[in-house]
């Protein structure tokens, strides 16, 4: 009987596919039918523009949809998921989270990373991530018990925009942000 | 050694496509690993296997002693080689980068290790010419066996959480010893807080390396403007500052020291004399900065342009401390050849000691994890 060959991974690549089957996909939060009256959390991950594009989507939430308020939280370590305390606090005043932009390799994992851990909390939370993104953001998904988790997106880039080019692109994805943080029916 | 006549090439290769089909592989052949290969590396450590190493945050994954040794046996390290990859895979967890999103980085930065010491002659870790490899086993090895952890014990896979864009060459192949024989100056361990004649590494995440040929002048000021140029040029600088090394070829060490220029004194000078003016940064769209210390293009509205052109001679800084300019010697001494090494993030200045036999056997009998797997 010869070895066996010692696997590097320590399991964990046969893993995802168990998860799925145990979890069946994460619970999301209750969604409300409409926003008005909500108080919307803006999570800023300091990507450039990102602040820009968030505060305009909470704009437009209020104006639009009848949003009663916002608040923007900035989260300074954009590689990493939100801090406790953080999310916490977003939770704790907030009825739905926009939280964004995943523009990078680690941002656009960690953000639906945050996305993940706000709806397990029971607040509902749309996610935006630039759309060069998906493999990274899907990806993180998978590994949070969150297969086939809905996030928007805006198109790749954004970085280099000019202030009212980063507005537009925040009027753009609204309704696909309204559409995860709602169900009229 | 085993006898050719006695080996069987054919289940060799089905063992090596195996691992192929796992997934494991970086793209090369691996060395499938067996028990009894375990059990040799993990005899080289008084560390117990399921000693947690280090962790990544984003994929909830840990890497421990054992996965370690696999990952570094399926590189092809030698058991011996096993303490230095423990070494080099601590060092490259001080680095706030490793820590955090380096690994899952658009710019896929590849680690850098420098290993000091009596370790570099015992195991045969290349110092000098060809020091950037390849050709040394112990060299390509170690660095191989960081990548492998980075796929296999992390989970971070190209197009998948890892997003480099275009990456770098040589990601997992960048591991040289320093020619502290042919160096002027104290070692970079010692220099990083271990005793000297300690066996140590030190390790950072680099974005690229850019060579600086100068056989030019005698002059150290000149050499020194030579490495300025490479180190200030603009498509580097993402934040207001930068970190940026030099692994110096024994000529050039030795041209700056012999003209009284210590390693201190060559950092400040490169620290006063790097960076670029603002009519430079404007050119290149990188002349603002916001309070995230990120550049930006200030002047796209034109809003700035008038105050920009009368400061357009003011000078910016890029290298804020001596931290952030590590000098290594490395190399052959046959040419004036050396590399700028682009840092990533910001390397922690801390050297870690190489464990030795002697550590192991003493560790290892009080933890009582050592295994007797060391004698073939």
């Amino acid at each position: 009987m010869p070895n066996a060959i010692l696997d590097p991974t320590g399991g964990a690549g046969r893993a995802p596919a168990a998860e799925q089957g145990q979890t069946g996909g994460l619970a999301l939060a209750p969604r409300r039918r409409g926003l008005t009256g909500a108080k919307v959390g803006l999570l800023v991950n300091t990507k450039q523009n990102a602040d820009i594009f968030l505060e305009e989507v909470g704009k437009l939430l209020v104006e639009q949809h009848g949003a009663a308020g916002i608040l923007a939280r900035t989260k300074s370590a954009f590689a990493q998921p939100a801090p406790e305390c953080l999310l916490k606090e977003l939770t704790a005043e907030c009825d739905v989270v926009v939280t964004g932009i995943g523009d990078c390799g680690s941002c656009s994992a960690s953000a639906v990373a945050d996305g993940v851990a706000l709806e397990t909390r029971g607040t509902p939370a749309a996610v935006i991530c630039s759309d060069a993104f998906t493999g990274s953001a899907d990806a993180i998904a998978g590994l949070h018990g969150a297969p086939g988790y809905q996030y928007a997106t805006t198109p790749h880039p954004v970085a280099v925009l000019r202030p009212a080019q980063v507005r537009e692109r925040a009027g753009a994805v609204l309704p696909d942000v309204v559409a995860l943080l709602t169900d009229p029916r | 050694m085993p006898s050719p006549g006695r080996l069987d090439p054919d289940l060799a290769q089905q063992a090596i496509e195996y691992c192929y089909q796992q997934d494991w592989s970086d793209g090369l052949p691996l060395v499938p690993v067996s028990q009894p290969l375990l059990d040799r590396f993990l005899a080289q450590t008084g560390r117990g296997p399921q000693e947690v190493i280090g962790s990544l945050e984003a994929t909830g994954r840990d890497c421990t002693v054992e996965l370690a040794a696999i990952n570094a046996a399926m590189a092809g390290c030698q058991p011996e080689y096993f303490p230095v990859v423990l070494a080099a895979f601590e060092a490259l967890m001080l680095d706030r980068a490793a820590r955090g999103g380096g690994w899952q980085s658009t710019s896929g930065p590849a680690p850098l290790i420098v290993v000091n010491g009596p370790v570099r002659g015992e195991l045969g870790f290349n110092a000098a010419g060809g020091v950037f490899g390849p050709g040394f086993r112990p060299n390509a090895t170690v660095a191989r066996s960081v990548g492998l952890i980075v796929r296999n014990a992390f989970g971070v896979k190209p197009h998948v959480l890892e997003q480099a864009t275009q990456g770098l060459p040589g990601r997992w192949s960048i591991c040289i010893a320093e020619n502290e024989e042919e160096s002027p100056w104290e070692p970079l361990s010692v220099e990083a807080g271990q005793p000297a004649g300690a066996s140590a590494v030190s390790a950072t995440l680099l974005r690229t390396c850019e060579f600086v040929d100068n056989r030019h002048t005698q002059d150290p000021e000149q050499l020194l403007w030579d490495f300025a140029d490479t180190i200030s040029r603009t498509g580097a600088l993402i934040f207001r500052d930068t970190s940026c090394g030099v692994v110096l070829c024994p000529e050039h060490a030795q041209l700056l020291a012999a003209a009284g220029f210590s390693k201190a004194v060559v950092q400040d000078w490169l620290i006063e004399h790097c960076g670029r003016t603002r009519a430079e940064l404007r050119r290149a769209g990188k002349d603002g900065v916001n309070e995230n210390n990120v550049r930006f293009a200030a002047d796209t509205t034109g809003a700035m342009k008038g105050e920009g052109e009368a400061g357009g001679e003011v000078f910016s800084r890029i290298l804020p401390s001596r931290q952030h300019v590590p000098l290594v010697v490395a190399g052959a001494r046959n040419a004036a050849i050396s590399m700028v090494v682009r840092v990533f993030g910001l390397w922690s200045g801390t050297a870690v000691a190489i464990e030795t036999r002697e550590d192991s056997r003493t560790t290892g009998t009080l933890s009582g994890s050592r295994r007797d797997g060391g004698v073939e």
